[in-house]
């Protein structure tokens, strides 16, 4: 059998979590979301206690924690708020490939100063013109002696506007599709790097989203992470390692939903009982329950997956797929348990739905999802 | 500066107590014990004069059954503490606090201490008796209800402060004392990501519970049981705020009797 308990490391890993979520970011979750404020001062603080680097190894600076250690940091936290979890985490994903694509020379040179202080880095891969099929971006990267010129637009990037560092997807050569696509290390001082203005946001609303345009930027070619063309492959590799902890992120903002709900049941009467007492609720919460479990176990299995050294492609997809949509309809119940009260803003529960949507869009639709899926499981069949 | 904090673990603030199957004592089981409250501003404490006082070392002990005790002194390490000494009972200890002090002056006579610092009372049972025992059996002075502790170098004395609801007192005394602290004016730091999984590896100085004095407890807890639950709280229907306002004044003066 399989055994599920966790170490006592993990243990305080996630208390250290839990006590985080709910002293620091839960007080301001519904301020930060009604007036779409980027509470920096959270992540600050996140950063001194060493939440967000959590994928870099000690030697860099970072908190060197493994996929199921970072799951059951990011459950805890999203607990709390889902868009602030997102901009927490964030670095992760802009680091990853140089972890995964940087020479040792190149991670010392990037990571070491990064780490050593607080700060935001970004992931740059989505377009205007397209997200899910990232070989037909557009931005340019042109070879000019020691360096390139990168030209072109990136969209919907967590913590752009406020981040320093950028891992910029850009092609060589459009006709080459995926084979042109060429990964960079860009600063955000770069003379021709030109971060936006914050989206506008359904939810994740204390999350910054932004565009980041690219005119005539001039990068190092010591800047670029392998070689030109390998650039798709390891943003596929580094979505791999990152869309498990979206699936612990989703899980978070579902067992929110629950705890809510649950506790709104057993207070609310109705009929002169309770309604947790109506049968008509009691297979909510048992549903939602089901769900938010089935979420949890899967996250952990894929991240024990990746944690063995597999790639875990089709775990983390599934994951991440099932555990958002959990969220989504977890969230929808705990309003319908509420009522007409879940539906006004003075309550905690519509902001979850709001959360829960982006979960299932970002870090690859789910449509994306369920096609990897597919292809994973029909190559078992061929 | 040697300095002493004696830490207790105790039930996670949020923790669905009961009591155990013989109806005695609270039922450890599934119950998940941490450092906090008072304790947590005597960590504080300790570790504010170490960085104030250069070449203080301080050691957190713990008094308690495994892996409770040990769980409770690596969260102090965590924290900041140099070392760390478990007094293993066994066993579910003794609930009496004076067995607690017991336990901790009998491991203490044989650690150096400059100063021995508590939280004023325990988080759970708030016997807030420990301190004032421990000042006792060691033979030394002790104070609760303490906030700010300082060391004044110049003449080899701590001065502190007494904060009670009805109070204030400042005191100066030289060591070695006992102090128990007030709880969160100090407003206790939260232990870091790499101090955690270092702290997993930390040291912990297992020491068996000192043998029993002539004076050995004869106590013996015969019930334990909650609070029973709180009466509901009374809902005023009204129609306007005046309304509101009259029907409120009313069950204060009539039921609640709060005012003639």
């Amino acid at each position: 059998m399989p055994d599920f308990s966790l170490t006592p490391e993990q243990e305080s890993l996630r208390d250290l979590a839990r006590k985080f979520a709910r002293t620091e970011m839960a007080p301001h979750a519904a301020e930060a979301d009604r007036t779409a404020r980027f509470p920096e001062e959270i992540y600050r603080k996140a950063y001194d206690l060493g939440l967000t680097n959590l994928n870099v190894p000690t030697e860099y600076g970072g908190s060197g924690l493994g996929a199921l250690d970072q799951c059951l940091i990011v459950e805890e936290l999203a607990h709390a708020c889902g868009g602030m979890t997102t901009s927490i985490i964030a670095n992760c994903l802009a680091l990853e490939p140089i972890l995964l694509g940087g020479t040792p020379e190149q991670k010392a040179r990037f990571l070491t100063p990064f780490c050593a202080q607080y700060g935001l880095a970004s992931f740059a891969l989505t377009e205007p013109s397209g997200g899910s099929d990232a070989g037909a971006l557009r931005t340019r990267a042109r070879r000019e002696g020691d360096h390139y010129v990168l030209d072109g637009e990136k969209c919907f990037i967590t913590n752009a506007p406020h981040a320093g560092l950028y891992t910029v997807f850009a092609t060589v050569d459009p006709e080459r599709r995926h084979k042109g696509i060429t990964a960079f290390v860009v600063s955000r001082s770069t003379e021709g790097v030109l971060p936006g203005k914050d989206e506008e946001k359904m939810g994740h609303r204390a999350s910054s989203t932004g565009t980041i345009r690219f005119e005539g930027a001039k990068v190092p070619v010591a800047n670029r992470l392998g070689e030109e063309g390998e650039g798709f492959s390891l943003a596929m590799r580094t979505l791999d390692q990152t869309r498990t902890p979206i699936g612990a992120l989703a899980t978070g903002i579902a067992q929110a939903a629950l705890d809510h709900a649950a506790a709104y049941s057993l207070k609310r009467q109705s009929f002169g009982k309770p309604i947790a007492q109506h049968q008509a609720i009691q297979i909510k919460l048992a549903n939602m329950v089901q769900a938010i479990h089935a979420a949890r176990l899967l996250t952990w299995h894929a991240a024990w997956t990746i944690d063995q050294g597999a790639r875990g492609t089709l775990e983390s997809s599934i994951a991440k797929c099932f555990a958002s949509d959990a969220a989504f309809a977890v969230a929808d119940e705990a309003i319908q348990t509420f009522g007409g009260y879940g539906y006004m803003k003075d309550y905690p529960v519509e902001k979850l739905l709001r959360d829960a949507k982006l979960t299932q869009i970002y870090e690859g639709a789910n449509e994306i999802q369920r096609s990897v899926i597919a292809r994973e499981l029909l190559r078992a069949y061929e | 500066m040697e300095i002493v904090v004696c830490i207790k673990p105790v039930p996670e603030p949020e923790t669905r107590l009961r009591a155990a199957p013989d109806g005695r004592i609270l039922d450890p089981e599934g119950v998940k014990y941490v450092l906090t409250g008072y304790d947590e501003s005597a960590v504080e404490q300790a570790l504010l004069l170490k960085e104030s006082v250069p070449g203080s070392k301080v050691r957190a002990v713990s008094f308690g059954p495994s892996p409770r005790a040990e769980e409770t002194l690596r969260a102090a390490v965590a924290l900041g503490c140099d070392s760390a000494t478990w007094i293993d009972s066994g066993a579910e200890p003794s609930p009496d606090p004076v067995d607690v002090a017991r336990a901790l002056a009998g491991t203490l006579r044989s650690l150096p201490h400059d100063l021995v610092l508590c939280g004023k009372q325990a988080g759970d049972d708030e016997a807030g008796l420990v301190a004032g025992a421990l000042g006792e059996l060691l033979g030394v002075p002790d104070f609760g209800y303490v906030v700010d502790l300082r060391w004044d170098a110049a003449r080899s004395v701590f001065t502190f402060h007494r904060m009670t609801e009805t109070l204030q007192e400042s005191w100066e005394a030289p060591g070695p004392l006992v102090i128990g602290l007030q709880q969160a004016w100090n407003d206790p730091r939260t232990a870091k990501l790499p101090a955690i999984l270092k702290s997993r590896k930390a040291p912990i100085d297992k020491v068996p519970v000192p043998a029993p004095d002539a004076h050995a407890s004869r106590s013996r807890a015969t019930t334990f049981a909650l609070p029973p639950p709180r009466a509901g709280a009374k809902l005023i229907e009204y129609k306007t705020p005046e309304e509101a306002a009259e029907r409120l004044v009313k069950v204060l003066r009539e039921e609640a009797k709060v005012f003639p």
